[in-house]
């Protein structure tokens, strides 16, 4: 099996798999980075959304021999227990996460909305960039607050 | 009187606050591992083979070249079952691997354990079942037909559930209006983002470990039992925590074959995870329901009849399909009350997969039909669909329709009267004749509807709370209740900090485990607020006991001289040493003393006076309310709809987290605008057509309306803290409210859902809107 290298939350990794193995299994069951899901399997969902470079990809669809050399981000690099993000504040005040299952991939999705910012978005544009990222308990509402919350204290 | 006024100026120092869930932070950052999240070096991997196809009687299973396959640990089938070969919560008629026939897609037949989870994938290629093909049954009155085959001994028939009361003829006969009509509603899916999966252990000692996401776990640790032949005491489940639930785990998922293939891979730990497309074939679903509803009033909008036929496709299994059409009988008529009443229910076997549990529990289908009735007559009559619901609510202390009277607490009024007084139903004018585009049409829906709490009469229901004193004073409070996202363990800190008199954040919540914590039965049934709420404060007057008397030790005084307040223990007499002991000392105490620190609290659920004819769990007690007011715009050239504004306001009783309750709320709109205008898990001829999310349409980020949620809080006496519970009725009303509001845009009503785009145009082509 060849050697495989890349660079995940800043840390450099090499694992020897297939590189017909998804990203997102080799994050899960290679690099116990959990908080990657799986839900569709289709790109449908966007439960493993990480960024790789700089932009939102399911982790699902990658296969993990496309992604020699590049730079990915999971939702344990966005922050910690012991160091929120301020996205993931956010979250916690507005009440946008229930079951959670998800959440890592909605905030990976917004992490990379927000740095790409250049101003406060709209609740609509908002929505359009998150389109891609299925919630089956929230009804969405208040993960559009966190958001609109982390973009404005972006902004101040 | 006075006693009353201060009762309500009670303030609280965490009910009723908007507070942020304690599982909160491990879910946004990710640390929160999920039972599929783990991993054992010696793991194992298992497979379920399913039927081929919907109705057949198996001639033979031979799993000898599957066996053979390099990698494979063990291959079981029915001759494998120790015990009794059936699961199912009320009536175990669902085999674990089927030995006669297969009655639909999820059938399982066979079990693999295998190095890996390809190899697994490949060795059920290579189980050879003969199978002679049998005609599917796919339609729930033909299925009732008597040359229909029978799917089960007892018929095809599960259950039929009646009420009656006083003279429906002659209601009809003097009647000024009918209105009579039939509704379809569809096969909603779950959905839940994880899907189904688990990990089996058999432990050194014998014993055997479940950890598998579920809504009861010592039902889920029974019905294992039941089928290995086991005392329960050798099984521990652990169903805590879960990627979404809604009654899609309520039932038995992958418990069973994680426990059989466990006897068989010499103490390796062996996993399941459904693939998303396993999940859809496996799943329940929600009943697809047809109900054939004959409406009658009086000039002046008083309801005097109602007829109901009900049948619900429970697919090849009962599940709880029994329960679920004794609920929308017992709801068939709404939160009002209409004297002369003919309720019929058909829960009825087909081959279309299986039917089970489902937020809402089959009051979503009839109260798509009720409301709409009530609307055609209110519009005949020239009556406001306001006004006709207010003059028909029953109120506390009132008759229902089912004919018991209703002694908790009622606030169907209050949540019309809320939706009556609103910006957009006062604007409607306005709003309506503003739409977005010029070929848009928008219109305004209202509808109310109601859901009990807890099992109803007759059945099980009750619950138990640990609480335990911790080093530092903190407290560890165990529900077995699970968290299935709903955000019922906040709801028991909040419950426990308020009653002990603690910071929240010294409250440790730990829920779903045979071992760690006492039975609380299930998370269904809108009850696990109300029952596990009830539990710790039932609790807590014995743990404040515990302090009591151990601080009475401690000062070497009477106990009656110790005063609990403000989260201390005060001396209220003058004798030497200490005034005040904190609740970290206490634990001190009795830490060096060797002495138990834990103390428990039950809680039986009030039921009704008396059972509704032999209808066992009819009626309940205790219900939840709920009105909806949305505003929709409708595409005319397509039939697309576009829900632009929710109003929820939910009679829940008092509101424990507002936080947790608009989250509720917002979740259940969005859940009931998937049911109305999207979701349908398609079976044609007992296959399923329906695969993945591909094809299953659910509402993302934007097709959100804005939400507003304004909860009614009519004071629940049997309540904690005056609450009810409300997970369920927040996606019901909502589902006839957007119908009506497609309905005021266009003039076209829609009796089949989802109302599809298609749907929609048909309608408004058929019925001269275009």
């Amino acid at each position: 099996m060849p050697e495989i290298n890349f660079t995940v939350n800043g840390r450099s990794v090499s694992v020897n798999t297939y590189p017909a193995k998804t990203l997102l299994d080799v994050l899960r069951e290679d690099l116990d980075l959990t908080g990657s899901k799986e839900c569709c399997g289709k790109g449908e969902c966007g439960s493993c959304s990480v960024i790789v470079g700089d932009e939102v990809v399911c982790s699902c669809l990658i296969l993990v021999g496309q992604i020699e050399g590049e730079e990915i981000q999971t939702v344990e690099g966005v922050g910690s227990l012991e160091q929120l993000d301020p996205l993931q504040v956010a979250f916690l005040e507005c009440g946008a996460t229930q079951c959670g299952y998800c959440t890592p991939g909605i905030i990976v999705a917004v992490k990379a909305y927000l740095e790409k910012l250049n101003r406060i978005p709209t609740q609509d544009e908002i929505k359009e960039a998150l389109a891609g990222n299925l919630c089956r308990c929230t009804g969405y509402v208040k993960i559009i607050e966190a958001v609109a919350k982390a973009a404005k204290q972006q902004f101040v | 009187m006075k006693m009353k006024q201060r009762d309500k100026q009670k303030t609280y120092q965490w009910v009723g606050k908007r507070v942020q869930r304690k599982d909160g932070p491990e879910k946004v950052t990710g640390d929160l591992k999920y039972m599929t999240d783990y991993r054992y070096e010696n793991m194992v991997w298992g497979r379920v083979l399913r039927a081929k196809h919907p109705y057949a009687k198996i001639k033979q299973i031979d799993t000898s070249r599957a066996e053979a396959y390099p990698g494979v640990i063990c291959v079981l089938t029915y001759e494998d079952i120790p015990g009794f070969n059936g699961f199912g919560i009320v009536v175990p008629d669902q085999p674990v691997l089927c030995h006669d026939y297969v009655r639909c897609m999820s059938d399982a037949v066979a079990l693999v354990a295998a190095e890996t989870e390809e190899i697994a994938e490949e060795a059920l290629q290579l189980i050879d079942v003969d199978y002679e093909v049998l005609t599917p049954v796919t339609d729930p009155e033909e299925a009732m037909k008597e040359n229909a085959p029978m799917l089960h001994p007892s018929g095809n028939v599960h259950t039929h559930v009646q009420v009656q009361n006083g003279d429906i003829e002659k209601a009809f006969a003097e009647a000024d209006i009918i209105v009579e009509n039939t509704y379809i509603s569809p096969r909603q899916m779950h959905a839940f983002i994880e899907t189904e999966g688990g990990w089996g252990i058999l432990e050194e000692d014998g014993s055997l470990t479940i950890r598998c996401p579920g809504q009861y776990a010592f039902r889920d640790r029974m019905q294992i039992a039941r089928v290995l032949a086991w005392n329960p005491h050798r099984i521990h489940v652990v169903s805590n925590p879960i990627g979404g639930g809604f009654g899609g785990k309520d039932e038995i998922t992958v418990q069973i074959y994680l426990a059989l293939l466990a006897l068989h891979t010499g103490g390796r730990p062996v996993k399941i995870h459904y693939k998303r497309e396993e999940s859809v074939i496996a799943g329940i679903k929600r009943h697809p329901f047809k109900v054939k509803m004959k409406t009658a009033a009086k000039k002046d909008g008083t309801l005097i009849a109602n007829q109901v036929i009900a049948y619900g496709d429970t697919g090849a299994y009962a599940s709880l399909g029994g329960a679920v059409i004794s609920l929308a009988v017992e709801h068939s008529c709404g939160p009002y009350y209409i004297p002369n009443v003919d309720l019929n229910g058909y829960c009825v076997y087909t081959n279309n997969g299986v039917s089970g549990a489902f937020r809402g529990f089959g009051v979503n289908q009839v109260c798509f039909a009720m409301e709409q009735n009530i609307d055609i007559i209110a519009e005949k009559l020239g009556i406001d669909p306001i006004e006709i619901r207010k003059k028909n609510v029953y109120h506390q202390g009132g008759i229902s329709s089912v004919g018991h009277r209703v002694t908790a607490s009622v606030g169907t009024w209050e949540t019309l009267d809320v939706a009556e007084k609103s910006d957009l139903w006062q604007r409607r004018h306005h709003y309506k004749n503003n739409p977005s585009e010029p070929w848009k049409k928008r219109g305004i829906g209202i509808a109310s509807s109601f859901h009990g709490i807890g099992m109803g009469i007759g059945l099980p229901d009750y619950g138990a709370a640990t609480i335990e004193l911790l080093p530092g004073g903190r407290f560890l409070v165990g529900v077995c209740s699970e968290d299935i996202g709903q955000g019922n363990g906040t709801v028991f800190a909040i419950v426990a900090a308020e009653a002990l008199q603690c910071h929240l954040d010294d409250i440790d919540v730990i829920q779903g485990d045979t071992k760690l914590t006492l039975d609380s039965g299930t998370v269904s049934a809108s009850r696990s607020t109300y029952v596990g709420g009830n539990t710790i404060l039932a609790a807590a007057p014995n743990m404040i006991q515990l302090l009591i008397h151990t601080a009475a030790e401690i000062f070497d005084i009477d106990p009656e001289f110790v005063e609990h307040r403000d989260g201390k223990l005060w001396k209220t007499i003058p004798v030497q040493g200490k005034e005040v002991l904190s609740y970290a000392e206490i634990y001190d105490y009795l830490y060096q003393h060797r002495r138990e620190t834990k103390v428990e609290g039950h809680f039986m659920v009030p039921t009704a006076e008396k059972m509704i004819g032999k209808n066992v769990g009819m009626p309940h007690k205790v219900y939840g309310y709920q009105t909806h007011l949305v505003l929709v715009e409708v595409d005319m050239l397509t039939g697309e709809t576009e829900v632009l504004q929710v109003l929820s306001i939910p009679d829940c009783g008092k509101v424990i987290n507002l936080l947790g309750l608009e989250g509720q709320a917002e979740g259940g709109a969005v859940m009931g605008i998937g049911y109305t205008l999207y979701e349908d898990t398609v079976i044609e001829n007992g296959l399923y057509k329906t695969t993945n999310f591909t094809n299953y349409i659910l509402p993302t980020f934007k097709e959100t309306p804005h939400i507003q949620t304004i909860p009614v809080e009519s004071d629940e006496k049997s309540g904690p803290f005056g609450a009810k519970g409300i997970g369920e009725v927040v996606m019901i009303p909502i589902i006839p409210a957007i119908v009506q509001a497609i309905y005021d845009a266009t003039g076209a009503r829609i009796r089949h859902l989802p109302a599809t785009p298609e749907r929609v145009y048909q309608a408004m082509k058929e019925q001269g809107m275009i």
